[in-house]
């Protein structure tokens, strides 16, 4: 009995663990996704809300507490500009590419192709 | 508490608790507008949709889903760190060494002896004093380690080590562990015979320890109550070598030993240190004594051997305050061997992908 309780208690550390694990590798992968998602998408100007609504629509769910400190942070690395403006007597911030994030955009997408294809290549050998 | 008198207001509610938690700067202030702004517009939506106005139950079910306000707030606020993952490393090497294999053995070896003698061999006293000072040092250490650590990351001297850096300066390849030969295990369990028998022979014959000395010297009566507890360390010592003998696999056993070894020749050394300091300062003679037949050469000579004895019982005593000191460096170097052995053990039970190679 101590050997099943053993058993039954190593495999749920070990399937705790490995979900620990594969959560950690998942936001890992997801990071540098979402900041390639979010420049490609404001290529044209957004606001957060219709933002995080496109890329929902697009299947990749972001939440406010994730979306606006990227934000941020694209707009200090002069990536991104923004402005605030009244938009149906609400301010709402806007937010689109500024000519640097265009040309590091078009570089991250074609690192982003060449790593993608190196992936499928790699897969379809396994 | 009170109820809000329209949903809205609950999202004003939530942006105040959210703002408690965030410094108050110009950049926060932005970010919670834009939340407010994103909590309104996914409002006006679910609004759309239904075709009516959200209740309070509605709008609650909004603001659970987009987090608590301290978790949102840590999520939207700068991040903070008192110790930076750069550093981390290194303060956790000198947390370590500190506390474990500095101030362990400093409290065991010395503090922990020297307070046994102060409460008069009193070990209940004695542990408890020794594990409150420990306590007590140990989170001083602790706190003054982390406060430097602290300024260290505020100051950004890891950017500075990292330029510094010469490949040069690294330590040479660490040398294989040398393993403890059966060859030398027999000699030092038959050299700790042969000193077992010469022990016991003593008593009987005091010219193997005074040599011809032992016509007017004999041993003081401090032997009288430390002769057994001597005989028995040699015997433990013995038994030690003879376990290390047929039990090789016990791979912590030698290290261990030692080190209990050696914190029982510190409490036997302190002991006798003690009672030799407490016997008569008039005819001080705690170690060697002259013989009665001594007293037959006449009153020089006998003032002469008197002289000789005092300065060998003064010698002796010397000679145990540095075994004392001897001992105590000998157990703090096998505590830390001890130390790095369970350290490597813990290591090597790793994945071999997490080991440094």
């Amino acid at each position: 009995m101590c050997y099943t309780v053993c058993v039954i208690h190593c495999m749920s550390n070990g399937t705790q663990q490995s979900s620990e694990m594969f959560e950690n590798l998942r936001l890992e992968l997801r990071r540098g996704c979402l900041a390639l998602a979010v420049l490609t998408q404001l290529r044209t100007e957004r606001y957060g809300y219709t933002l995080r609504k496109a890329l929902a629509d697009d299947g990749l769910e972001i939440d406010e507490g994730t979306l606006y400190p990227l934000l941020r942070r694209l707009e200090s690395q002069g990536l991104l500009v923004s402005q605030w403006r009244e938009e149906d007597k609400r301010n709402k911030r806007f937010y689109r590419l500024s000519p640097m994030g265009e040309e590091v955009l078009t570089q991250l997408l074609n690192e982003w192709q060449k790593i993608n294809g190196s992936l499928n290549k790699i897969l379809q050998e396994a | 508490m009170s109820t809000p008198k329209n949903p809205l207001e609950l999202v004003d509610r939530y942006l105040q608790a959210v703002r408690f938690w965030l410094p108050k700067t110009r950049r926060q202030e932005d970010l919670l507008a834009e939340l407010g702004e994103d909590l309104r517009s996914q409002i006006e939506d679910k609004e759309t949709e239904l075709g009516r106005a959200l209740d309070n139950a509605e709008v609650s079910d909004i603001l659970k889903r987009c987090g608590a306000p301290m978790v949102v707030a840590s999520r939207l606020g700068p991040k903070r760190h008192l110790i930076g993952p750069s550093l981390y490393p290194v303060y956790e090497f000198v947390l370590k060494m500190v506390l474990l294999w500095i101030l362990v053995p400093v409290f065991l070896f010395i503090v922990g002896p020297a307070t046994l003698a102060s409460t008069n061999g009193d070990w209940g006293k004695t542990i408890l004093t020794t594990m409150g000072n420990l306590w007590s040092g140990a989170f001083i250490a602790a706190g003054v380690i982390t406060l430097v650590f602290a300024v260290l990351e505020r100051t950004h001297a890891i950017a500075d080590i990292n330029c510094k850096w010469d490949p040069s300066s690294l330590p040479p390849l660490e040398k294989p562990e040398r393993k403890t030969s059966m060859f030398e295990t027999v000699c030092e369990l038959g050299f700790n015979v042969f000193g077992l028998t010469w022990l016991l022979l003593v008593p009987q014959h005091p010219f193997l320890i005074l040599g011809p000395a032992s016509t007017f010297l004999t041993g003081g009566p401090i032997w009288n109550r430390f002769y057994v507890p001597i005989v028995l360390l040699a015997v433990a010592v013995i038994i030690r070598a003879v376990v290390i003998l047929v039990r090789p696999q016990w791979k912590a056993f030698p290290l261990a030993s030692q080190v209990l070894q050696a914190v029982l020749t510190l409490i036997l050394i302190r002991y006798i240190i003690d009672a030799a300091g407490a016997a008569g300062s008039v005819g001080w003679h705690p170690f060697v004594m002259l013989t009665a037949n001594a007293a037959d050469r006449g009153a020089a000579e006998v003032a002469r051997l008197g002289h000789v004895a005092a300065v060998l019982n003064a010698l002796i005593l010397v000679s145990f305050v540095c075994m004392w000191i001897g001992v105590c460096i000998g157990g703090a170097v096998h505590t830390w061997e001890l130390l790095k052995y369970f350290r490597k053990q813990r290591t090597s039970q790793q994945p071999a992908s997490l080991q440094v190679q």
